[in-house]
């Protein structure tokens, strides 16, 4: 491996409840996320994308194992060391509500770099605004955005502050197709330009087909990888794995 | 249905917590007020009040021939005369303590039902006696102790106090003697005049119709009784009617929080509402549901509230046990229900609206995402309170001028009011017009989300600082007024006396001044140097006039300049020339400069003279000012005090050390004895609408909780991006201090205004010629800072709590 790990895992495993109720989300997950590449995740519903995201991304605290962000090592910090590091090296952009309802779009975008007492680069914030294409738009609050532009938004934000590695956990799940595809390219141009490292989970191949890299988990574990992949052998490795899945 | 509405509010309770503390507080004071005022009527026409005795005779010589004379009438058992005498209790500061009336403070003990031993024994000797137990604990002297008598003639002694007792009264206007002693002292001290005469007997209708026929009044027990319970009564009436007034103050204030929780609720579950109407309830099913969830709630409320107020009045009783009186504690049943009454009317009138607009959501909206309530309009508030503003600001503007007939001031105040009201229904308008400028001016990005959060919903806003804004405003123009009439009251007293004048004044205003100190006062200063101001009533006219009974104050002419230094308005002051009338007594009957006055002084011959000037408002003169010499010999009026210009105050004191019913003032002495009656009326009235600021600051907590509630996944999502929990809880109390301080500016602004009015129809001021009580009001913002702070206590940990992924986990 030639280039460095934005983002890494190891032997991460992640138990919730007990007894009877006991499931194991993650089951020893070992993984690294390349600095300037786009990676996605998929796998079936209850497959421990989340989980992996969330626990890498250092929003929740994984039951064993360690992981990293650049060379900071998670399990050691306090919550308020990880929420600063959320706020200065991470970018997230979720499913929806993304954006704080009473901030306008600009002020949702500078949003971490104001929680550190901050200003933005000037042409750092201006290549990103023109990325995102809502500049006649930004004084204009979420509840005046359609779903696709508030996602390009939060895409935005996440691109502001220059993170180690964003995490977007199913960031198309509620855009039709056409905002589907620009948010997945504006994506795939702060990678190419921006020189940004992106985690993807997503259930949709086209969507992956984006990525320089695609891994695949069932079960809490990581099952599978394709580089450079194309939506049909996405497809063909999912079909894959969910017959596995059902004969096990 | 219902089930279902009840079943949710059960697995809600922390919701509801807030709105029933709101109910649990105003009918906790409701109920209290009325336990209070019941207890003490019965207290007083309960068996503690006297049945021993048969008929009271009062006449003008009631002589021990007199008693005498009555026990030998038919059917009398006993005769016993009652004395009185001048003696008061000379308390630890060496001054006679405020609660007592000096001339009716001694009488002689006896084993009637007068008196009721709370420890120790009757006096015996003249070296005992026992005290009433209220002025006893007041002068810190108990049994075993020596206490200091004050003498009618000036004199005091000391004796040892064997016995407390509280007294019972038998007559309504009885005042409550301090001293008890034993017969033999109290024939020597208090002479022999009976103040009444106490028959036992058995007829009693019969001994009174025989007492008729002998010149005296009789009244028999039972009349006295009824009399008394008569007396109780209204006087109870009075004081239930003052408290009630404090209590729907904090039943408005809590209607808003109420009205607003429910708004909140209704809002927070209206998908939950629109599913009802989408699987078939009706819309009336829907409103009847959420009014009933009120009613329950109300129910719940008014139960411990009422409770709460059974305790509240228990404790007052207790506290104000200051007559020595045993307290009778009296829970009506009607008490009670009025408490529930209230209760349920008021939170069940509160919800009302939030029940319509919750029944009129369409059932699509079960469908949609982001089910919610349309907007509530404010355009209708807006015209409403533009329109309530203009009329009563107009009203107030009509009636600016002075003097103010009586029509005027009630249209003046009312004016002052509806504008009130205009402003609590622009209050949304004025939140979102005060707030958005603010938003713009705040730096950090959670003040900023603060600022935003609190105009996010005006009318929740609006809806919590109202709340707070009602008691802060009354507050404020009581304490403006009470400021205003301290400020007129302390110029007077600077325009009439000059800074060097010292008065000798008795300790209370309703004291007599003895003879004996006037007149070493005056021994001791210089000629010229002394002013006794006197003031009495007379019949005065004027050719073809009849101007009734007035006021007279006569004082020395060559006091006038030196020691008293009153203004004059019109003319000079000239005593020795003719008499000085009141600006009001000039404006009412038309007196000029040369009008020719006559003072017809009973059993005297008229003097007529010229008035020769016209004074604005003093201290010092009332009415007629005349020169003291043409008084008529004999004629003594009421002393205001001694006025020494130029005197030494500790050495006046040292000279007077020896008499506890008088006091030596500077000017600033005079002044603050005069106004601190007023400030203890306005910290009184400030205590009861307490009670309306603590609802006010529990609806504060409750709208920041439910708007926590709502909004779970936004601070989920402000958390992700990087805020830590310090900063969500500092942008929950900021929101809490914006709301706060929205409702304390309003609050104190519409009071200084209020109270502008009020002074002006009070004082006859001009309105703006006000003083506004700056130390309140910087007190009262400071205040409401420390609430915003206090309130976002608990809202804002629950916030800083948000688990970050379940709350952006997509639902
Ligand atoms: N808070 C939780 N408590 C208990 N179990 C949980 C919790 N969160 C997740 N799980 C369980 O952990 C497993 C992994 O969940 P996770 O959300 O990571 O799946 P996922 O791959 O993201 O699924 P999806 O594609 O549906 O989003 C699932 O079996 C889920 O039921
Ligand atoms: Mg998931």
């Amino acid at each position: 491996m030639t280039r460095g790990a934005a983002a890494r895992a190891v032997e991460l495993t992640k138990i919730y409840g007990q007894g009877e109720a006991r499931v194991t989300a993650l089951a020893g997950v070992t993984v690294s996320f390349h600095a300037g590449e786009l990676t996605a995740i998929m796998g079936p519903s209850g497959s421990g994308k989340s989980t992996l995201m969330h626990c890498v991304a250092g929003l929740d605290t994984a039951s064993s194992g360690k992981s990293w962000i650049g060379d900071t090592e998670l399990s050691a910090l306090s919550d308020d060391a990880l929420t600063i590091l959320r706020r200065d090296r991470v970018g997230f952009v979720f499913q929806a509500f993304n954006l704080l309802p009473t901030l306008t779009a600009i002020e949702n975008i500078v949003l971490p770099l104001d929680l550190a007492g901050r200003k933005p680069d000037p042409a750092h914030a201006d290549a990103i605004i023109d990325a995102i294409g809502l500049r006649d738009r930004l004084h204009h609050r979420p509840g005046q955005l359609s779903g696709g532009q508030q996602q390009r938004v939060a895409c935005a934000r996440a691109l502001i502050t220059k993170p180690d590695v964003i995490f977007a956990d199913e960031p198309t799940g509620a855009l039709d197709s056409r905002s589907s595809a620009e948010l997945l390219s504006l994506l795939r141009r702060s990678v190419d330009e921006l020189r940004q490292t992106v985690v993807m989970v997503t259930h949709d191949p086209a969507a992956a087909a984006y990525a320089d890299r695609v891994l695949f988990l069932a079960d809490g574990q990581i099952v599978g990888e394709l580089l450079k992949p194309d939506a049909d052998s996405i497809l063909d490795r999912m079909r894959d794995l969910e017959h596995r899945a059902v004969t096990v | 249905m219902l089930r279902a509405v009840l079943r949710d509010m059960r697995a809600h309770p922390g919701r509801m917590a807030m709105t029933l503390v709101a109910i649990v507080l105003g009918v906790g004071f409701v109920v209290a007020t009325w336990v209070v005022s019941d207890s003490a009527a019965e207290t007083v026409s309960s068996g503690s009040s006297r049945s021993d005795v048969a008929v009271q005779v009062t006449g003008e010589e009631l002589t021990p021939e007199t008693v005498s004379e009555l026990r030998a009438l038919p059917g009398v058992t006993k005769a016993q005369g009652v004395a009185f005498g001048y003696s008061a209790l000379v308390g630890k500061d060496g001054k006679i303590s405020g609660y007592s009336f000096p001339d009716m403070g001694g009488t002689a003990w006896d084993s009637s039902e007068r008196f009721s031993l709370v420890s120790g024994r009757a006096p015996a000797t003249d070296k005992e006696v026992a005290l009433e137990e209220a002025s006893a604990s007041d002068a810190g002297v108990g049994v075993g102790e020596s206490a200091r008598l004050l003498n009618g003639d000036g004199s005091s002694r000391d004796a040892t106090v064997v016995g407390i007792y509280t007294y019972r009264r038998l007559s309504v206007d009885e005042s409550t003697p301090v001293a008890a002693f034993d017969p033999a002292t109290a024939k020597q001290t208090l002479g022999e005049k009976y103040s009444w005469i106490e028959l036992t007997g058995t007829d009693a209708t019969a001994i009174a119709k025989a007492i008729a026929g002998l010149g005296l009044d009789a009244k028999t027990g039972v009349e006295l009784k009824a009399d008394r319970e008569r007396a109780a009564t209204s006087e109870a009436e009075f004081a239930r009617n003052f408290l009630l007034a404090f209590a729907g103050v904090a039943l408005l204030a809590g209607m808003f929080v109420i009205a607003n929780t429910f708004t909140m609720l209704v809002a927070q579950r209206s998908r939950h509402f629109a599913l009802l109407r989408a699987v078939g309830a009706r819309r009336g099913q829907v409103r009847r549901a959420i009014i009933a969830e009120a009613a329950v709630l109300g129910l719940i409320g008014s139960t411990i509230g009422a409770a709460l107020g059974v305790g509240l009045g228990w404790l007052a009783m207790t506290l104000i046990r200051t007559t020595g009186e045993t307290i009778v504690f009296a829970v009506s049943p009607l008490a009670i229900l009025i408490g529930y009454l209230v209760g349920v009317v008021v939170t069940v009138v509160a919800a009302y609206g939030s029940a319509r607009r919750g029944s009129a959501i369409a059932p699509v909206a079960a469908l949609r995402a982001d089910a919610s309530l349309p907007r509530r309009s404010i355009v209708l508030r807006t015209v409403a309170g533009a329109i309530f503003i203009t009329g009563g600001v107009a009203a107030v503007i009509a009636t600016s001028g002075t003097p103010l007939s009586k029509m005027e001031r009630a249209v003046g105040m009312g004016g002052a009011l509806i504008a009130w009201l205009g402003v609590l229904f622009l209050a949304p308008l004025l939140a979102s017009a005060f707030l958005k400028p603010l938003s713009k001016v705040a730096r950090s990005a959670t003040s900023r989300l603060a600022v935003r959060n609190a105009i996010r919903d005006p009318l929740r806003t609006a809806a919590t600082a109202s709340a707070l804004m009602i008691g802060l405003a009354l507050v404020t123009s009581f304490a403006t007024v009470s400021s205003s009439v301290e400020e007129v009251m302390t110029k007077t007293v600077k325009n009439d006396l000059p800074a060097q004048t010292l008065a000798v004044q008795p300790v209370q205003a309703w004291f007599d001044l003895p003879e004996a100190v006037i007149e070493r006062v005056k021994g001791m200063s210089p000629k010229d140097s002394v002013a006794t101001p006197v003031q009495g009533g007379v019949r005065v006219t004027l050719p073809g006039h009849e101007l009734r009974g007035q006021t007279w104050t006569a004082v020395e002419p060559a006091a006038i300049g030196t020691v008293l230094t009153p203004p004059i308005k019109e003319g000079r002051w000239d005593l020795k020339g003719g008499f000085a009338v009141s600006t009001e007594l000039a404006d009412e009957f038309g007196l000029k400069v040369g009008t020719q006055l006559t003072l017809h002084f009973e059993e005297a011959a008229p003097i007529t003279a010229p008035v020769t000037g016209i004074y604005p408002d003093s201290y010092v003169m009332r009415g007629v000012v005349l020169n003291k010499e043409l008084l008529p010999a004999g004629l003594k009026g009421y002393p205001l005090g001694v006025f020494v210009k130029g005197g030494d105050q500790s050495k006046l004191t040292a000279a007077l050390a020896d008499r506890p019913d008088v006091v030596v003032r500077d000017r600033d002495g005079l002044i603050a004895a005069q106004t601190e009656p007023i400030r203890l009326a306005l910290g009184i009235i400030s205590a009861l609408l307490g009670a309306a600021v603590v609802i006010a600051v529990f609806g504060v907590v409750n709208t920041l909780a439910l708007s926590v509630l709502e909004r779970t996944r936004e601070i989920g999502v402000f958390r992700a991006v990087g805020a830590t929990r310090k900063l969500v809880r500092s942008s929950v109390r900021w929101e809490s201090i914006v709301i706060a301080s929205y409702g304390g500016v309003l609050g104190i602004g519409v009071g200084v205004l209020l109270g502008a009015v009020m002074q002006h129809v009070i004082l006859t001021q001009p309105i703006f010629s006000l003083t506004v009580p700056w130390l309140l009001v910087g007190g009262a913002l400071a205040g409401m800072v420390v609430v915003g702070v206090v309130a976002a206590l608990w809202p804002a940990r629950r916030a800083a709590r948000t688990d970050v992924l379940a709350a952006i986990a997509t639902a």
